[in-house]
């Protein structure tokens, strides 16, 4: 019945992915909160910049990735405040202009590159042992500042102007956040892909938000959802011997078509 | 009475070479209630921007205590004129009056229960914030204010949208604030009679401003003719 915990890629992806549903569990409910589901997408499909980059100078491509997708996320933040353009105006531009230098870059790498598809779709046999203590240490920094700043990433996410007031910077807990995701995400890549990472980020807290009344509880019924998501539907990948990204993404999808009209009807 | 408090001083704001504000001036003591009325479009949001900080005068200052509003951040609450969140999201009450944190024992849970038995809401600190009438939140914003006992309160049009009793609710609370804590209170607000009923001093403003000082004084049936238009007049409320 547990066999495939005799394998170590699935240990190492289950344990990659505890880390990796904690983190977007959690960062998520700020980004639904915030109305900006679109960041995850985007800096997730501009980070094939960061690969690219990587493959083609052969560097590490998860801290390559990570490192570029940093620097897009400040500069969606920068184009939204000190320019006239709306948030997902940014978001778009850094989206498609990062995803075109990506496939440029790779259009001069001559030979087949097996190690994109995994980042592309995610593949749980490539996540090394490497990848698997730097998805951790990115997670446990992430948790640990949301965690000891909690009061005031949630002050400026409701009240940017109240908490402004109260002394905070807002600002500067709106850029952590956008560096946080940017991480967050190229931590999840390899697990799901690039192309559907985003989803993990909004579908927990999609669901979470629908039972529960107190921010903290939606936060603890965000993480918890993730987790099981994203471990379900790595089991149920092996077993029916499907993609793991995209099963782990259906296993979110369906979870939430069934709680929402479980909700609907119990109402 | 020293006005020396809040200074506001040749204030100018324009957007893209349109003046929205300009040579506003005009100072306050501490304890004083100040409503500022004008037509729609007059720069009276703006002028609470500017005073907040929130946006930068192209020239003037805005002196709070002799210093920099950013001196007296932490003593300044703002009560908008439309709170602007998605009802979907799961937050409390008492997670929203607990957003700012000024100490251990003001965060009490007895310090916020006390706050929001003050403003008629005792019964609701473990309601979804989504769920509450425009009242209710505006008087919970009161409340936040009152637990970290600020020394200026500023609200835009703080009973908008809301039902008579609403109205009376919250200004006699921002009445009582005034007079029991010595709260400095700016108000925005379209109503007259509130000027007549709660204003030690008044504003009056379309772009610039059209006069400035006591009610009684101020408000003269050719400075609502200027603002207004029309035939608006101040009548006072027999008790």
């Amino acid at each position: 019945m547990l066999e495939f915990l005799n394998y170590p890629f699935m240990i190492r992806a289950m344990a990659a992915g505890s880390a990796v549903a904690l983190v977007l569990g959690y960062l998520g409910t700020f980004i639904v909160t915030r109305r900006l589901s679109f960041i995850g997408d985007g800096l997730a499909h501009a980070s094939l910049l960061g690969v690219a980059l990587a493959i083609l100078l052969g560097f590490a491509p998860l801290p390559t990735a990570m490192v570029t997708a940093v620097i897009l996320a400040i500069l969606i933040y920068y184009l939204e405040r000190k320019t006239n353009l709306s948030g997902d105006m940014a978001i778009a531009i850094i989206f498609s202009s990062g995803m075109a230098l990506g496939l440029i870059l790779l259009h001069f790498y001559s030979g087949y590159q097996p190690e994109l598809m995994s980042y592309l779709f995610g593949n749980i046999l490539a996540i090394s042992q490497f990848d698997l203590i730097f998805i951790i240490t990115a997670s446990v920094i992430i948790i640990t500042i949301l965690t000891v700043f909690f009061r005031s990433f949630l002050f400026a996410t409701f009240d940017p102007v109240g908490a402004y007031l109260a002394g905070k910077k807002p600002w500067l807990y709106d850029l952590l956040l956008y560096i946080m995701t940017a991480v967050a995400i190229i931590a999840g890549i390899k697990l799901v892909g690039i192309i559907l990472v985003s989803a993990l980020l909004v579908i927990p807290s999609a669901i979470a938000r629908l039972y529960t009344k107190s921010f903290v509880n939606f936060i603890l019924l965000a993480i918890l959802l993730s987790f099981l998501i994203i471990n379900s539907g790595l089991i149920i990948s092996y077993y029916l011997d499907l993609p793991s990204g995209a099963t782990i993404v259906l296993t979110g999808s369906v979870l939430f078509v069934l709680l929402s009209i479980t909700k609907k009807i119990i109402k | 009475m020293d006005k020396s408090y809040l200074q506001v001083n040749n204030l100018h704001y324009s957007i893209s070479g349109q003046t929205i504000l300009h040579d506003i001036s005009f100072s306050l003591a501490q304890g004083d209630i100040l409503v500022i009325i004008g037509p729609n479009g007059s720069g009276k949001t703006t002028l609470l921007k500017l005073i907040l900080g929130v946006i930068k005068p192209d020239k003037g200052t805005v002196l709070i205590n002799n210093k920099n509003v950013k001196m007296a951040l932490g003593k300044i609450a703002y009560v908008p004129q439309k709170f602007e969140f998605d009802r979907n999201i799961p937050i409390t009450v008492k997670e929203f009056i607990a957003l700012e944190k000024c100490g251990k024992k003001e965060h009490g849970a007895r310090f916020i229960n006390n706050a929001l038995a003050q403003v008629g809401m005792a019964d609701k600190e473990d309601k979804k914030l989504g769920v509450l009438s425009g009242g209710e939140f505006q008087r919970l914003m009161i409340a936040r204010a009152l637990l970290h006992e600020k020394e200026l309160l500023i609200f835009d049009e703080p009973a908008a949208g809301i039902d008579l009793q609403g109205e009376a609710t919250i200004y006699s609370l921002i009445s009582q604030i005034n007079q029991e804590k010595g709260t400095t209170c700016l108000i925005v607000s379209h109503e007259l009679s509130v000027v007549s009923r709660f204003a030690k001093q008044v504003l009056c403003l379309n772009k610039s401003v059209v006069c400035f000082g006591p009610p009684q004084s101020a408000i003269t049936p050719e400075v609502l003719q200027n603002l207004y238009g029309t035939e608006a007049g101040l009548y006072n409320h027999h008790e």
